[in-house]
């Protein structure tokens, strides 16, 4: 690690965050499985003991356990993605980003950040867009420019992302209604930004365009 | 004892809740630091168990609110994370950090010592 190039460094520091949040995500469902099922065991010791049981309470704690076994799934199966982006070949002439899945990806992981906030994220309009950027860059990318807005709205804000795609690039458009969506300023963001060839700047309606060459 | 039960995924701490008034124990719960602040100052809690990672009042911060409104109060702290800074920060400010998935009968057992 300490031979680990400053991009290296940073790239598995972003992947150990996004991997902490979604540790914790997967622990809270565990955590509402081991109640629901600890209730179901309770009812069973009650039943056992000839007191009776509204069905309905059965009912409630298996659909408990069912909905987050869906959403267990869904976690898991961004963060394969996510791992995926990482391990996927290097992106070049011969192989591109699908950036509309990428953007998509990105929402879903940071959405547990908007929640933590009190603000909320949601993907806007997205049009088709290819890049040779790595699937991983982009995500980091994402993580800067959306962290950097999260950072400056409020509790009840609305962050919305769209996707454009353009013949040698896309860009992503991040608005939040009533305020103006700067870039980030830290040399982390620089540097990737400069090494994927993408700018970021405001626009006159104060939502943030981030450009990157195809 | 009076207990307050606050973590923001609701399935979990509803059914904690219940578990524990199936069990005899007198337990509230709500979704939030604001709510368990309303709920404070209408009702006397002896101990609450707070999730540490809860959005806008942290556990750690919640228990510093309720411990103005109500000095004598007790407190657990529940945490999906097993982060060193968390468990060391959660240990000095409670009787006890629990990490999640929490076996029910630990967590009494914490409930009757912080009781005693």
């Amino acid at each position: 690690m300490n031979n680990a190039s400053p991009d290296n460094r940073e790239g598995v520091r972003f992947f150990g965050t996004v991997s902490a949040s979604v540790s914790h995500e997967v622990k809270n469902v565990l955590a509402v499985v081991n109640e629901a099922a600890g209730l179901l065991e309770d009812f069973t010791v009650m039943a056992e003991r000839g007191m009776p049981i509204d069905p309905a309470r059965l009912k409630r704690a298996a659909q408990s356990i069912q909905g987050q076994v869906r959403r267990g799934d869904t976690i898991i199966k961004n963060m394969n993605a996510f791992a995926h982006s990482a391990d996927a070949p290097e992106a070049g002439e011969d192989h591109e980003t699908d950036l509309a899945e990428t953007l998509r990806l990105a929402v879903n992981l940071f959405t547990r950040m908007a929640d933590m906030r009190q603000v909320s994220l949601a993907l806007g309009e997205v049009t088709p867009a290819m890049s040779r950027a790595s699937g991983f860059d982009v995500i980091h990318l994402l993580h800067g420019v959306i962290g950097a807005a999260f950072a400056a709205m409020s509790a009840g804000d609305a962050l919305t992302v769209s996707l454009t795609g353009r013949d040698k690039g896309a860009t992503f458009t991040l608005s939040v209604p009533g305020r103006s969506v700067a870039p980030p300023g830290d040399a982390e963001f620089t540097a990737l930004a400069r090494r994927l060839g993408a700018s970021a700047e405001t626009d006159e309606n104060g939502a943030l365009a981030v450009t990157l060459a195809r | 004892m009076k207990i307050l039960l606050v973590d923001d995924e609701v399935e979990l701490v509803s059914a904690m809740a219940e578990r524990l008034s199936l069990r005899g124990m007198d337990a509230d719960w709500t979704d939030s630091g604001e709510k368990a602040l309303a709920m404070a100052k209408t009702c006397r809690y002896d101990l609450a168990v707070l999730d540490m990672k809860m959005p806008k009042l942290s556990g750690l911060e919640l228990k510093h609110k309720l411990t103005t409104l109500c000095p004598d109060m007790k407190f657990i702290f529940l945490s999906g994370h097993g982060s060193e800074s968390d468990f060391k920060a959660g240990c000095a400010e409670a009787t006890c950090y629990l990490i999640k998935p929490v076996r029910l009968e630990e967590l009494i057992a914490k409930i009757d010592e912080a009781g005693r």
